[in-house]
């Protein structure tokens, strides 16, 4: 397997991966924060108003055009959580210009786009533009609005939001409604000004290039302050739960969605994560696992039964569609799923596919510039170095002892239910 | 074995048809870990009604091609999906409206994997009990997009467009309509449908062409089908007007969500002609209203429509479609304000910058599409199926003039064939 090579410039870190294997050259810049109450708004807003227009070219149609000019370049971003971090993913994706006629240096002009939009905002007036800051709010206000529209995240989040009640994961990565109105286009670029000199960043490239190229590249594209680059802070992952939580919430829907939050208490970082990634496989990762099989195809309770690991924050959820009469049978059968993990009936059956279902996943992994950008971000996110290749031995190494040990501390948080409005 | 190159994209395809009428392409990609099959039958939702040979015509109950799908993984021995994991396969299957696909991808036991993946598609195995059980299964499954708005305000437009198309039938059926399906009826459409002359697999990534071919073709032997007649598919006579102008469908959600379509009048096309017309309208979609058109600069300026404001076209022998919207405080304010920008476009055209612009815009999706073996082997079907090929639409985007746009433009947006299709809040 090909190795990212790194580098480092001012403040980002630098990541590249030479690779002819891709008609496109992918970049990701990562700008990484501790999600704290205060700034979790204005950092959410800070992308929506920067892919609006740079100081290079301030209307957001020009703006536009220039990314259709360069084939179509896709860009976009996300913000998202990570461990107890806030990040904001900013993505362009260009063809190789030898698939074109074209004699410009696609990569370049992308990485120039990207570093006028992250370093070289429009400024009026010592803020944002004030057109693009209003519109942005009323964008960021609909998004958080919209959390509502689709029934299945909504109990998801819920669900999260419920279990870490105490904790800065209970924040939303796009930030608090109610905050939006106060931010003004001053105090948004104070918070933008902050938010470049203190993020973690980091630059990613996958493609048909070098660290050398892309280390030029940047330094001519990117104005950023010079310093070190910032770490992650490492998230708290051990909780004790004194009581199982059990929320319900009422709404117009025509299925109850059904969540629960399970404390692992293994991060990415610990020894017993590919154990961890084990427990999750065997009980709901896929078709073949305990809450399919069980709540799916013995009882047809549901269309969907699954559980999913969050190893940056050391939670597992579990997720199901089911009639809001079948409730307690519902939860009674996944229980009995996680007592039975408890009490280590696994089949070497069970091993065997699901250390084959994941050995696949991290091999796969290597045909995609993005996934493969995302797996090695895991290592800084965390100071964990691991390799996908070193990942899949470990889990290959896992035995029916090591997942029940993970079991063992495995803690039911809280049970969340989503359904209709009328009383049973 | 016929080898088919495409040096502009730096692709090469392989082609055999064997003697049972089964078609299979390889694509070999060089550096790849993954191999991805699909093996596809065309046969969809709209095949509702059909017969074979000299048989008389049978219809068949709503969502029964969905329904068909979900049993195929029920083997005698077990469910299918624990073979392929146990060989390290993430398998799946989906069902569209002209076709029904089955798919796997792994990085080790290819050859295990492809042969269970197409063992498991040629063995049905329907009960009684087995068919009952799935029914519970596919209510559900049914619910759950019942509470989804944009399935709900997607499927809702398609139903106002067409009066009896069975594109306007939801896919999985209703509750009501899955209940009449037997094993009687679902081994009726499996013998039609899933005989290998209908059928084509695709197999893309780090692969050997003739090693497959070799697989396939020892695997096909030791199989006999007996030969089929012909595939006649019966669709009741289509009103070019639509349905509903609007229809009003009640959710919770936090804004209204607003689709707009226009129903193509014409659509006796087919093969190159269909992928043509496909290409010519896509672009011009985005020329008017794409991200950077000046269209939605307007309507985003004047908080009509937020990021999630997009449009497709959708088209195949007997329907042709698209889809414009996204959700907004305002559907009639954004109705009025297209039309009326619309209106003013057709008189003068697309501006050639704007056209250029989305050229290039759509070559450079295309190429990044080609990035995926999954992009790859489902556009090829759906391309194949309609007598066409994913490979030409390269030349097709490069050869379109700014006429050809125009052109589309006036043929496509025509008020009159206008339905609109709207999620809202219940009233209080």
């Amino acid at each position: 397997m090909t190795q990212f090579e790194r580098g480092q410039l001012q403040r980002i870190r630098l990541h590249v991966l030479p690779t002819k294997r891709f008609k496109t050259f992918a970049i990701s810049m990562f700008a990484g924060l501790t999600l704290d109450e205060a700034t979790v708004t204005p950092v959410a807003l800070i992308p929506f108003v920067l892919r609006r227009g740079t100081a290079d070219t301030p209307e957001t149609i020009a703006f536009r055009e220039k990314l259709d000019d360069l084939y179509g370049a896709g860009f976009g971003f996300d913000v998202y959580k990570r461990g107890d971090s806030q990040i904001v993913q900013f993505r362009m994706d260009v063809i190789n210009e030898k698939f074109v006629s074209s004699n410009q240096s696609l990569l370049a002009a992308s990485l120039h786009f990207l570093g006028d939009v992250i370093t070289d905002p429009l400024i009026d007036n010592n803020g944002f533009r004030a057109k693009y800051v209003d519109a942005e709010k009323t964008t960021l206000k609909k998004r958080l609005e919209s959390i509502v529209n689709d029934k299945i995240r909504y109990a998801a989040e819920r669900c999260l939001e419920e279990m870490c009640a105490n904790e800065p994961y209970r924040l939303h990565p796009l930030g608090k409604l109610e905050e939006i109105n106060a931010i003004t286009p001053t105090s948004l670029y104070e918070h933008y000004k902050e938010w470049l000199d203190n993020a973690a960043l980091d630059l990613y490239v996958v493609g048909d290039t070098t660290l050398d190229e892309v280390s030029q590249l940047v330094k001519s594209a990117f104005k950023v302050n010079e310093g070190a680059p910032s770490p992650y802070v490492r998230p708290k992952v051990d909780h004790v739960v004194k009581e199982v939580k059990k929320v319900t919430d009422r709404m117009e829907v025509s299925q109850g969605k059904l969540n629960l939050g399970l404390r692992i208490g293994v991060g990415y970082d610990d020894d017993a994560y590919p154990a961890a990634l084990m427990y999750n496989g065997i009980l709901g990762g896929y078709p073949h696992s305990k809450l399919f099989l069980n709540v799916r195809e013995k009882e047809s309770l549901a269309y969907y039964a699954a559980s999913r690991l969050d190893g940056h924050k050391g939670i597992c959820t579990i997720q199901s569609g089911i009639e809001f009469a079948n409730y307690d049978r519902a939860v009674a059968i996944i229980q009995a799923q996680l007592e039975s993990m408890k009490q280590g009936e696994l089949s070497e059956l069970e091993l065997d596919q699901t250390k084959a279902m994941i050995s696949n996943h991290l091999r796969e992994l290597q045909d995609s510039a993005y996934e493969m950008i995302a797996y090695d971000f895991n290592s800084v996110l965390t100071g964990k170095q691991r390799s996908a290749q070193q990942l899949l031995e470990q889990v290959q190494a896992v035995t029916a002892a090591d997942i029940v040990k993970v079991a063992e501390r495995v803690q039911l948080d809280t049970i969340y239910f989503l359904r209709d409005r009328k009383e049973a | 074995m016929q080898t088919l190159n495409y040096p502009n994209v730096q692709e090469t395809l392989y082609r055999v048809v064997l003697d049972n009428g089964l078609e299979v392409i390889v694509l070999p990609k060089e550096g790849f870990n993954k191999t991805y099959a699909t093996f596809s039958t065309k046969y969809g939702s709209v095949d509702n009604r059909f017969s074979v040979g000299n048989q008389p015509p049978v219809q068949v109950p709503d969502g029964i091609a969905h329904f068909l799908e979900h049993k195929m993984f029920e083997e005698p021995t077990g469910d299918i999906f624990a073979v392929f994991a146990s060989q390290g396969a993430s398998a799946n299957a989906f069902t569209s409206f002209d076709r029904t696909v089955y798919l796997f991808s792994a990085t080790e036991q290819i050859n295990e994997n492809l042969e269970t993946l197409i063992n498991f598609v040629q063995n049905p195995y329907f009960t009684d009990a087995n068919v009952e059980k799935e029914k519970g299964i596919i209510e559900q499954e049914i619910n759950m997009y019942r509470d989804n708005a944009d399935w709900r305000v997607y499927f809702g437009l398609i139903d106002a467009l067409y009066h009896e198309h069975p594109v306007h039938i939801d896919i999985a059926g209703t509750a009501e309509s899955i209940r009449q399906i037997d094993k009687e009826t679902l081994y009726r459409c499996y013998e039609t449908f899933y005989h290998p002359s209908n059928m084509l697999l695709f197999v893309v990534g780090g692969v050997k062409a003739d090693e497959v071919f070799e697989l396939i073709r020892a695997n096909q032997a030791g199989k006999s089908f007996e030969p089929q007649g012909e595939i006649k598919r019966y669709f009741e006579e289509e009103p070019a007007s639509v349905k509903i102008t609007r229809k009003v469908t009640e959710l919770p959600v936090s804004l209204p969500k607003c689709m707009m379509g226009f129903k193509e009048r014409h659509v006796n096309l087919t093969g190159e002609a269909l992928l043509r017309q496909e290409v010519t309208t896509k672009l011009m979609l985005d020329a008017l209203i794409g991200p950077s058109s000046k269209l939605y600069q307007q309507l985003y300026e004047n908080d009509l429509i937020s990021d999630s404001f997009g449009h497709e076209f959708n088209s195949s022998s007997g329907y042709a479609f698209s889809v414009i919207g996204g959700d907004t405080p305002n559907p009639d304010e954004l109705l009025k304000q297209f039309r009326s920008a619309v209106e003013d476009i057709l008189k003068t055209g697309i501006e050639p910058a704007a056209f250029e612009r989305s050229k290039r815009k759509k070559i450079g999706g295309y190429l990044r599409m080609l990035n995926s073996p999954e992009a790859i082997a489902g556009e090829f079907t759906r391309y194949r199926f309609r007598d066409s090929n994913m490979f030409d639409v390269l030349d097709f985007y490069e050869s379109c003039t700014l006429e050809d746009v125009n052109q589309r433009l006036r043929e496509h947006f025509d008020f009159n064939q206008l339905a609109v299709s709207i999620v809202e809040q219940p009233a209080k």
